[in-house]
This record gives structure tokens, sequence and C-alpha cells, in this order.
């Protein structure tokens, strides 16, 4: 039996000085980690404001084996990419000199670029076969099939390509239709060789001529960590793209959801502690009430959730607004509000409750006069890290059915929503370049939320907190 | 046993076979008691012999300790404050007190003294009204230029004892319970509280427990000696200092035990 508490209270001491380091490496962990990823941040937002929006392509390479391109999927009109040339469809060969094959790489490349806030950042791309050679037609008049260039692309013309050319190889590699004839191409000028030599039947005759399919340009981007961030934090986002996701609508989610726990949850966990610390006479009924408060306290979050879904979203006909969501949140946290007021009534000594009775103020005189003034430092601490506990919990809130992805501001506390965790949750799930960058930046924000508001909570104990002489 | 009641004439307050228990220990048996009006009377005796128990049972103070319960009636002015239809907050509004360790609020000295006149309603002028407690309770000069400034636990442990002593006759109670109240303060602090108590026996009757057989001898007109939650004597000071009727109450004042 004695072994066996030796054991126990090793286990204790054994785990109160492995805590302390475990944390420490942990965050420092996740310090490194998330700064390695907040940089990123700054590029994908310099390149979006430069009005560029890159998607991952691939193709199949001669080998089988798939080939990644980065392929501009939108153009901001009158963007600086809109006044270099970029167009929609374009390809991206290389970003400051290197060579990309996936988003990732060209938003690493502007983030390495050289410079200050301001470059000049040169770009390579293969426009669109339409913009890049012309129109393309297979005739089968022949023996063979033969590819003709039915309307060269201005481009094409200026290097000497003619409507009525028949293609034939480029750089040795037999074309046979407009769409391999192009990803021929794009394979080529991914490896840098251009210009490359085609081959083309003119007239019944053969000629060979240097062609180079790409555009090049040196496109103005500004990489601005401070706008990044406003940038991140206040626009609604399109789910389609990192580059131009927002925290938006998660963060009015967040507020709004909070704002009804706390409306919720803290006059009654108040009122709890209070009854159950100042009123309740000691009983059948207190020792009831003691086991319920710790029962709710103890009630895992994905039940939660569910009670949230079956009473306040069906039950209430609430649906997944708002509202539900801090109703949910309040049976989460209204446990926590009742025990942190108790232990912070439990602080103020019965000398001050005698001292008030004893000039013949009642009970309720004595508590709401002196007892929660004395109390009040202890009872903020608690309801602010109520708070920040809040404002992480995601798992009752999924179970209600809060979405992973709304496209819009919550402007009621009927509308539905989603937030900050949640959407940290769908972001990270999502397996396209950049999301990790945004992942990482939404978790620092919350971090950062989540340590200020328990840095308050401390301000305000040692601000406030009296030592009672005893 | 002998009883020694029935002997003051007109009794501000009155035990009578009065009882009490904390759970299942009892800690007062059968008491009799009669507090002569504008006279301090000092319960005396050893530790746990319910001193405290008997003159917090006499503003019914007990009624916040769990699992305290009376039997027996106390008396004031012959209403028994026990009694089933008594406010507990009226009587104490009547019956002040002031407690061992100096418990002011957390709040400015005027505030402290001006509690209890807001808690009961009092309609006059708080401020002369808080003047004129700390007047009485020989506190005003030390304070008067820091009323609102200062909060009350920023004061000595005797201007905090006698702060408290002026929150409890800011509401000019008949009756003033003092327990033990000069058992955390310095020599010189207990001799200003000492003055004050026969100070203030000419307007207010003051029944205080103490530890201190001298503090008993100085100040009290009549001493009360209880011994394991039994009365075992009361009577006129000098006479139980000078021929205590009873061999137990001699021995304890001349030291044997206690």
């Amino acid at each position: 039996m004695r072994g066996l508490r030796d054991l126990w209270e090793g286990g204790l001491v054994l785990g109160a000085f492995l805590a302390l380091p475990l944390a420490l490496v942990a965050l420092a962990l996740m310090v490194v980690v998330t700064a390695l990823q907040v940089g990123q941040l700054t590029a994908m937002d310099a390149v979006a404001e430069a009005g560029l929006t890159l998607t991952l392509r691939t193709l199949e390479g001669p080998d089988g084996a798939p080939v990644p391109y980065v392929q501009v999927a939108q153009v901001a009109r009158d963007s600086p990419a809109a006044r270099a040339g970029l167009a929609r469809g374009d390809v991206l060969l290389a970003v400051a000199g290197r060579r990309v094959g996936r988003p990732l790489e060209a938003w690493r490349a502007v983030e390495a670029a050289p410079g200050g806030r301001e470059i000049h950042l040169p770009l390579v791309w293969l426009p669109p076969l339409e913009r890049a050679l012309g129109t393309l037609r297979v005739e089968r008049g022949g023996s063979e099939p033969a590819l003709v260039l039915v309307a060269p692309a201005p481009a094409a013309q200026a290097q000497g390509l003619r409507p009525g050319d028949v293609l034939r190889k480029a750089a040795g590699i037999p074309v046979t239709s407009p769409r391999q004839a192009w990803e021929t191409v794009l394979l080529l000028a991914r490896q840098g060789e251009a210009p490359l030599e085609l081959e083309v039947l003119r007239a019944g005759e053969t000629a060979h001529l240097a062609f180079d399919p790409c555009g090049r340009a040196e496109l103005l981007v500004v990489r601005d960590a401070w706008r990044a961030w406003v940038r991140f934090l206040t626009r609604v986002g399109d789910p389609r793209y990192p580059e131009q996701a927002g925290l938006l609508p998660a963060l009015v989610g967040s507020l709004g959801v909070v704002a009804v726990m706390a409306a919720v949850a803290f006059p009654l966990g108040l009122a709890a502690a209070v009854y159950l610390e100042e009123f309740a006479r000691p009983g059948r009924f207190r020792t009831l009430l003691d086991i319920l408060l710790a029962s709710l306290a103890g009630l895992p979050s994905a039940v939660v959730g569910l009670l949230g879904l079956e009473v306040f979203a069906r039950g209430l006909l609430l649906g997944r607004s708002i509202l539900a969501g801090g109703f949910t949140l309040a049976v989460l946290i209204l446990p926590i509000v009742a025990i942190a007021g108790r232990e912070a009534l439990r602080t103020v000594p019965r000398s001050l409750r005698e001292a008030a009775l004893s000039v013949g103020a009642t009970p309720g005189q004595t508590v709401f006069h002196q007892v929660l003034p004395a109390a009040l430092p202890g009872l903020l601490t608690g309801m602010v890290l109520a708070l920040s506990r809040a404002v992480g919990e995601a798992a009752p809130l999924l179970l209600l059915g809060a979405f992973l992805y709304v496209n819009y501001v919550p402007q009621s506390l009927r509308d539905s929503f989603t937030v900050v965790p949640i959407q940290i949750f769908d972001w990270a799930t999502r397996p396209q370049d950049g999301y990790a960058t945004v992942t990482a930046c939404a978790i620092v924000f919350l971090l950062g939320l989540t340590l200020a508001l328990n840095g308050l909570a401390i301000f305000l104990r040692a601000r406030f907190q009296r030592r009672w002489a005893e | 046993m002998t009883i020694y009641w029935g002997t003051v004439e007109n009794p501000v307050l009155s035990a009578r076979a009065f009882s009490a228990w904390y759970g299942k220990a009892q800690a007062l048996r059968d008491v009799h008691l009669d507090i002569p009006e504008r006279a301090v009377t000092a319960i005396i005796g050893p530790s746990g012999c319910g001193k405290t128990t008997l003159i917090r049972a006499m503003n019914r103070m007990n009624d916040t300790v769990p699992g305290f319960r009376a039997q027996g009636e106390i008396l004031f002015r012959g209403v028994n404050i026990y009694a089933p239809r008594v406010d507990p907050v009226a009587v104490r509004r009547r019956i002040g007190m002031v407690f061992q360790k100096p418990n002011p609020f957390p709040k400015s000295i005027f505030e402290n003294v001006a509690f209890g006149l807001r808690v009961n309603g009092f309609r006059g002028n708080i401020r002369e009204r808080v003047e004129w407690a700390l007047r009485r309770a020989a506190l005003w000069e030390e304070v008067e230029g820091d009323l609102h400034r200062k909060s009350g636990d920023e004061l000595s442990g005797g201007q905090q004892q006698r702060l408290c002593i002026a929150r409890a006759l800011a509401v000019d109670p008949e009756v003033l319970l003092m327990d033990e109240p000069c058992s955390a303060l310095d020599p010189v602090a207990t001799m200003k509280i000492e003055d004050l108590i026969r100070d203030l026996v000419s307007s207010v009757t003051i029944v205080i427990v103490t530890h201190n057989m001298q503090q008993a001898a100085r100040v009290s007109d009549h001493i009360a000696f209880l011994l394991l939650g039994e009365l075992v004597e009361f009577g006129p000071t000098r006479e139980v200092f000078t021929r205590p009727r009873d061999p137990r109450t001699e021995a304890y004042i001349t030291g044997r035990f206690g």
C-alpha cells in the first residue's frame, strides 16, 4: 500500500518536473514552425496584391509520371499583373530566376527574392496555345494527319510563322494534335530550352525556325507583412484560393458565439456560485447541486455538442445559428465560471461577512455590498479564463453542425456561422499549396488572442488581488 | 450548583437555561445569566469554555456557523431573540459586535463607518453621523484628513479595532459585544481600547470576552466565569476577585489552571 502511494507521489513529482520543459519545448516548436510559415503569408499576399492567383495543375510527362505546373487562375483587372501582359491560363515557369513547378515554389521565390519592400520580380510564363502559337487544326487530307496553323498568334507571326504552316516537330519531337503540341512546348519550356526549334512544312518545303513561346516581364510586387495580416484578418475570402483566404467570417462568428455564451453563462454561473457558497444550507439539496455542477464540468465537449444539437438547434428550432452555438458553449463554460466563482468567493474571509452581518446587514446586503466586491478580482479572472477557453473550443460546435466555411459575414444571431478553431480545422485539412501557411497564421492569431486573454487574467489577478491577513 | 441570577435589576440581556451545540459537541450547558445595563460585563474562563459561543449567541452571530444549534432563551429586553418570528438582522441592528481580529471592510474609512447606516436605511446626515461615531471611538482626530483617502486596512491594528468599534457604534446599538477585542493588539493599543470601553459604558451596555484577568479587573463592573460550558460564578468584579464563592473560580483567578 505504502509502495503504491510512493509510486503515485513520485509520478506526480516527475510529472511536475516534466510538464514545464515539455510545455516550453512545445511552445518553442510552435513558434519556430509558425515563424517559418508566417513569412510566406507576406509573399502570398504580395503576389495576390499584384493581381495573380495561382493554382496547381498537372500533365502527364513523357515517362507517364505527372508533371506539376503553376497556372494563373485569375488576373485581377487593372492590376500590375494585367498590365505586365499576364492573363488567365498562363503557365508560370520562372519567378525571380527560379523555375517553379508548384504555387508554393512561386511564393517561396517571392519570399526569397532579394530586395526590400517593393521588388521588380522577373517572371517567365507560357501563354495558352491560342496566344502562344495561334489556332491549330488537324487536317486529314494526306497520308497522315497534318497539324495546320490556321491563324498564328501575333507573337508567333512576329517570329516568322505564317498562316497555313504545317507543324511537324518541336525540338525534334513530332507533334500530332493541338493539345499534344502545347504540352510538348510546355514540357520543353519548363526545362528552359527556349527558344526551341520548330520544324514546319511551308509550301511543300521543310523549314526550321527558332521559336520562343514564352512571355517575359518584370512584375512590381509589394511585400508588406502588416498589410498581409490586415487583409487576412479582415476579408471574407475565396474558398478556392489560399492567397485570398480571409478569417473575417470566422472572427465575427467567434465573437458572436462567445458574446452569446458570456451573456448566458456568466450571470448564471455567478448566480450558481453565489447561491452555493453564500445562501445554500448544507444538506442533501446542496450536495445534489454540488454533484450536478461537478458532473457538468466533467462532461466531454462532444456530449455538450450533441446536447446543443438536440436541445438548442432542433428542440428550440434555433438551427445552426450563432444563438444555438452560444447556448451550447454556455453549457460547457457555465460550470467553469461557477467553480471559479466559488473559489473566488471562498477566498473572502468569514470575518468580512461577519463584519457586515454584525452591523445589521441582511445576508443579501452582505453578499452584494461586501463579499462580491471583495471577490471581484477572482471573479473577473475566472471569467476571462472562461472566455479564452470558449474562444478555442471547436468540438461542441462541430457536433452542433457549425459550417466549416462560410463565405459571408454573419449579420444576425440567427445566421449560420463558423468559428476560428473550426476554420483552422477546415484549412488544415485542405491539400492545396498555401493552406498550411494560412492555417499556421490563423493558429498564431488564435494563440495570440488566447495568450492576451490569459495575460489579462494574470494582470487582473496581480493588480487587484488583495491578501487577507489571516 | 449555585445559580447567581435574578440579582440584576432590569437586565438588558439574559440567558435562560441556554444550551448550545456545534454538531454533537455541546458548547454551553444550561446557562443562566443577566447582563446589567450601562455596565461592562466581562466573560472569563479558560480556552474552550464557551465564552465566545455565549457572546456570539447574544446577537445570533452563531447562526452563520454550520451545525450550530441552541436551546433555551436569550432575552433582549424581555423578548427571546431565538423565538421563531424574530429576525436576526433586526437583533444585530440593536446589538453590535466587535471581533477578536480587527476586520475592517476593504473600503475607505468613511465607507466602513457609513455601511451600517446605509444598510439600515439611515435618513439623517451620514457625514455627521460618521464623525459622531468616529469621535465616540476616539479615532476622529487620527483619521480626520484621510476619511476618503485611506482604506480601512491601511490603519494600524489598534486604529483598525477602533474603526470597527466606530462602525458598530454608528448605528447606535444598545449593547456592544466585544469578543477579545485586544487579543491581536500591542499594550499601548490595548490601553486605548480599555480607556475607550470605560468612556463608552455611560451610553452603551458592554459585554466583553477576555482571556486576560488583569483586563477583566481593569475594565469590568461584573464578571461571569465560565468553565466547560457552564456558568460557575457571576457577580460584581471586586467580589469575584476578592471573595469568590466557588473554589473553581478561585483556582482559576489565582492562576492554578487556565
